[in-house]
C-alpha cells in the first residue's frame, strides 16, 4: 500500500513536471487549457502533501491535543469550533474577492506563461505559506489580529505601519475596483440596468429578511437570486428599447458619480437594509459561479489563443506599462500571494478552528483553491483571440480614439483585430462596442461568456452569460465598495475621536455623515482620476494597489519570520523569508520605477514632467498634481514597509545574538476536551 | 448513497455558516431563547456590527 502511495506521487509529480515543462517550451502552437489546468492541480497536490505538511508538522508542531481559542473561549458567538470543511468554505468565501479574476487578467497582455509561473508557483512557496503561517500564529494567540501581532512580535511601529497600510490600501483597492466597474458599464444599457435593478432587489431582501421572514437567509438569497437573474433579461429588454435605452446609457464620469454617491448613501444606511443581504447574495453567487466556472474549463477544454509570451514582455504593453519584472508580480497579488488574507487569516477563521491540525488545508488549501480560480481567470482571457484580448483591454490614449485607428494599431502589433469584428462581437453579446473596456471585467466576462456558451447554449446565449458574468462581478464589487467605506469610517472615527470625541460616536449621525463623506471622498478622488486618466486608469491605480497589497503581505511576512525565529532560531526563517526576499525584490523595484522610470508611460514624475511641457490648462494641472500625488502615495508605502522591515531585521539580530527577547507570545498549552461527535 | 447524503448535508451546513443561520442557531442555543423576530434582529445586527468592522478581501 506504502509503494503504491509513493508510485502515486511520483506520478502526480511527473504530470506536474511534464505540463509546466510543456507550457514553458511550447511557442508558435495553441495549447489546450487542460495543460494550465493540471500544471496547477498537480502543483498543489505536491505542495500540500509535501511542502505544507512538512511545515505543518516539523516546523509549527500542529497538535489536535493542545485546545484551539474555538474551545477554550467558546462563546457561541465568534469563537465557536466548527467543522473543517464549513470553516474551509467560509474562509474561501472571505478571501476570494475579484483580485483573483481581474490582476491576472490584466497580466496576460504578457501570455499566459509568466502570469500562469506566478499564480501557481507564488501560491505554493508565498500566498499559502503567509495564510497558513498567519493563521497558525493568530490561533495559538487567541484570535489575535495581525496589527495586534506585529505590535506584540516587532514593535509599536510595526502596529502602527500595518494599520496605516490597510488604510492606504483600502482607499486605493476601492478607487481601483469603482474603476474596474464603471470601465464594464460605461455605455453599456443592459450592464447599466441589471446592476442598478440590484439595488431595490437588496433593498426587498433587506427588509423581507428583516420584518417578513427573520432569519430566512437562505430563503431569501434564492428570491434574490431568481430576482437578480430576471435583472439580466430585463436589461436585455431595456438594451433593446429605442425609449430605455439612452435612459441606461452612461458615460464613465456620470457612472463614477453615481458610484461615488451610492457608495455614501450606502455606508450611512443601516447595515441590514442593503449591505448584508448584498453580502449574503454575493457570496453565494460567487461559490457557484467559481464552481461552474471550474468545471466549465474542465469540461470544454478551449485551446488559449494567447501565445505563452507576448511582445510586451518588453514593458510597451498597452494594458499597463512596464516589464514583466517586476510588474507581473503586482499585477497579480490575490491569485498568488496577498496580504488582504493575513488581515482575514487574524480575523474570524482562528476563532473557529475546533484542532489545530485543521489549519492546513483551511490557511494553505484555501489559498490553493484561491490561486486555481486565478488560473480559471488566466484561461478565460486567454481564450480570447489575441486582437480581441487588446482591443478590450487598450486605452483611447494608447491605441487611438476611433475603432478604425485602435483596429489598426493592434494589429500593427502582430495581433489582427478589425472594428468590422470588434463590432459584430458587441453585437453579439448586446454591447454598443467592447473598445477601450480597460480594468480586466469585461476580458473576463467575454472570456467567461465563451466557456459557458461552448458548455450549453451555443452563440446564442452568448449575451446572457457575458451580462450573467458583468453582473456577478458588480454584485461583489459594490459589497467591497459598501463595506470598505464602512470600515474606513470606522478607522477614521476611531483615530478622530482623540482630537473631537463626538466624531468618534458610531451612533452620532453628524459624526457618521462626515467621517463617510471624507472616506468616500478619499477613494472617489482617486477614482475620478482613472476615469479623467488619457491611459485609461489602470495603468496607474492597479500598480498602485498591487504594491501596496504586496507591502502589506511582507509585513505579514516579518511577523511569521519573527514568530519563526523566536520557535527555531534561524533553522527555518528560510520559509517566510524566501517569499519575503523576493516581495521586497519585487515591490520596491515596482515602486521605484513607479516613482522615478524616465518613461512617461511608468514613471510618475516623468509624466507629471511631460505634462508640464505641454499646453497648461486646468485639466493639465490636475493631470500633473495627480501623478504626483501617485509618486507620494508610492514612496510613503516604500517608507513605510522599509521602517518595518528595519525594525524587524532589529529584532531578528537581537534574538539570534541573544540580547532580545525571544519567548514566544503562546497562550498556554490546555489539554483538548472536544469530542469528535461536537463537530 | 450515504456519502452523497452526507456531502448535501455538509453544503447545506456551509451555505448556513455563510448565511449566518448556524450562527443564530448556536446563539439561542447559548442564551436558551426562541427564534422570534425581534430575537434575530437583536442578534443580526450585533453580528453585523463586528462582521462589518472588518474589511472585506480583495
Amino acid at each position: 500500500m506504502k509503494l503504491l502511495g509513493t508510485l502515486l506521487w511520483i506520478a502526480i509529480a511527473g504530470v506536474a513536471a511534464f505540463c509546466l515543462g510543456g507550457i514553458a517550451i511550447n511557442r508558435g502552437e495553441h495549447i489546450s487549457s487542460l495543460w494550465l489546468v493540471l500544471a496547477a492541480a498537480c502543483t498543489y497536490a505536491i505542495g500540500y502533501r509535501f511542502y505544507a505538511k512538512f511545515v505543518a508538522a516539523r516546523v509549527m508542531g500542529l497538535n489536535d491535543k493542545r485546545a484551539t481559542p474555538a474551545e477554550r473561549l467558546r462563546n457561541g458567538h465568534d469563537f465557536e469550533p466548527t467543522n473543517k470543511w464549513i470553516i474551509f468554505g467560509h474562509h474561501f468565501a472571505a478571501i476570494a474577492g475579484p483580485g483573483p479574476l481581474v490582476g491576472p487578467v490584466l497580466a496576460a497582455q504578457f501570455g499566459y506563461l509568466p502570469g500562469t509561473l506566478w499564480i501557481v508557483i507564488g501560491a505554493v512557496l508565498g500566498g499559502a505559506v503567509q495564510d497558513f503561517m498567519i493563521l497558525f500564529a493568530s490561533m495559538r494567540r487567541d484570535g489575535k489580529s495581525l496589527g495586534e501581532m506585529a505590535r506584540e512580535e516587532i514593535g509599536k511601529v510595526g502596529g502602527f505601519a500595518a494599520l496605516f497600510t490597510v488604510l492606504i490600501i483600502m482607499v486605493i483597492l476601492l478607487a481601483v475596483v469603482g474603476l474596474v466597474v464603471v470601465n464594464a458599464l460605461k455605455g453599456s444599457p443592459w450592464g447599466t440596468f441589471t446592476i442598478v435593478a440590484t439595488m431595490p432587489v437588496a433593498l426587498l431582501m433587506g427588509f423581507y429578511l428583516r420584518y417578513w421572514r427573520p432569519g430566512k437567509v437562505l430563503e431569501c438569497s434564492v428570491i434574490g437570486f431568481i430576482l437578480v437573474m430576471a435583472s439580466i433579461f430585463g436589461g436585455q429588454y431595456v438594451s433593446q428599447s429605442a425609449s430605455l435605452a439612452p435612459v441606461f446609457t452612461w458615460s464613465a464620469m456620470t457612472l463614477a458619480v453615481g458610484i461615488i454617491v451610492y457608495g455614501f448613501t450606502a455606508s450611512a444606511l443601516p447595515v441590514w437594509m442593503l449591505l448584508a443581504p448584498r453580502d449574503y447574495l454575493s457570496t453565494f453567487v460567487k461559490l457557484g459561479v467559481v464552481l461552474l466556472l471550474g468545471l466549465g474549463v474542465i469540461f470544454v477544454r478551449p485551446e488559449l489563443q494567447l501565445p505563452a509570451l507576448t511582445r510586451f514582455v518588453d514593458g510597451t504593453g498597452p494594458v499597463f506599462a512596464g516589464k514583466v519584472f517586476p510588474f507581473c508580480f503586482i499585477t497579480i497579488a490575490c491569485g498568488a500571494i496577498s496580504g488582504f488574507h493575513a488581515l482575514i487569516s487574524s480575523g474570524t477563521t482562528p476563532k473557529m478552528i475546533a484542532k489545530e491540525s485543521n489549519a492546513l488545508p483551511v490557511g494553505y488549501g484555501s489559498m490553493l483553491l484561491e490561486s486555481f480560480v486565478a488560473i480559471m481567470a488566466m484561461v478565460a482571457a486567454c481564450v480570447l483571440q489575441p486582437g480581441v484580448y487588446f482591443a478590450v483591454n487598450s486605452p483611447a490614449g494608447v491605441v487611438g480614439a476611433s475603432p478604425a485607428a485602435a483596429a489598426a494599431k493592434i494589429s500593427s502589433w502582430g495581433y489582427a483585430v478589425t472594428a468590422p469584428q470588434m463590432a459584430a462581437l458587441a453585437k453579439e453579446v448586446g454591447e454598443q462596442t467592447l473598445f477601450y473596456r480597460t480594468g480586466g471585467a469585461p476580458s473576463l466576462a467575454l472570456g467567461m461568456a465563451h466557456i459557458f456558451a461552448q458548455s450549453g447554449g451555443g452563440q446564442a446565449v452568448i449575451g446572457f452569460w457575458y451580462h450573467f458574468a458583468i453582473m456577478f462581478e458588480a454584485l461583489f464589487i459594490l459589497t467591497i465598495l459598501d463595506a470598505g467605506t464602512r470600515v474606513g469610517r470606522f478607522m477614521l472615527q476611531d483615530l478622530l475621536r482623540h482630537f473631537n470625541e463626538p466624531l468618534g460616536r458610531t451612533s452620532w449621525m453628524p459624526g457618521v455623515i462626515i467621517t463617510s463623506a471624507a472616506v468616500v471622498a478619499g477613494w472617489g478622488y482617486f477614482l475620478i482620476q482613472g476615469v479623467r486618466d488619457p491611459l485609461g486608469g489602470i495603468n496607474s491605480l492597479w500598480p498602485l494597489f498591487g504594491i501596496a497589497n504586496q507591502l502589506l503581505a511582507a509585513i505579514a511576512l516579518s511577523v511569521g519570520t519573527t514568530i519563526l525565529i523566536k520557535m527555531h532560531g534561524a533553522k527555518f526563517m528560510w520559509i517566510t523569508c524566501t517569499p519575503l526576499a523576493w516581495l521586497v525584490i519585487v515591490t520596491f523595484s515596482a515602486a521605484w520605477q513607479k516613482i522615478f522610470s524616465p518613461l512617461p508611460a511608468i514613471g510618475f514624475l516623468a509624466q507629471a514632467e511631460r505634462l508640464q511641457t505641454g499646453p497648461q490648462t486646468a485639466a493639465t494641472a490636475t493631470l500633473i498634481f495627480n501623478a504626483r500625488l501617485d509618486a507620494a502615495i508610492c514612496g510613503l508605502l516604500m517608507v513605510l514597509v522599509a521602517v518595518i522591515l528595519a525594525d524587524s531585521l532589529r529584532v531578528w539580530y537581537g534574538i539570534l545574538r541573544g540580547t532580545s527577547d525571544a519567548r514566544v507570545t503562546e497562550a498556554p498549552f490546555v489539554l483538548s476536551q472536544l469530542r469528535a461527535e461536537e463537530l | 448513497m450515504k456519502r452523497l447524503r452526507r456531502f448535501g448535508e455538509l453544503i447545506l451546513a456551509l451555505l448556513r455558516e455563510i448565511g449566518d443561520e448556524n450562527a443564530y442557531q448556536r446563539h439561542l442555543d447559548a442564551h436558551g431563547r426562541t427564534h422570534s423576530g425581534a430575537e434575530w434582529r437583536r442578534f443580526s445586527e450585533e453580528r453585523m456590527r463586528a462582521k462589518y468592522a472588518r474589511a472585506k478581501c480583495c
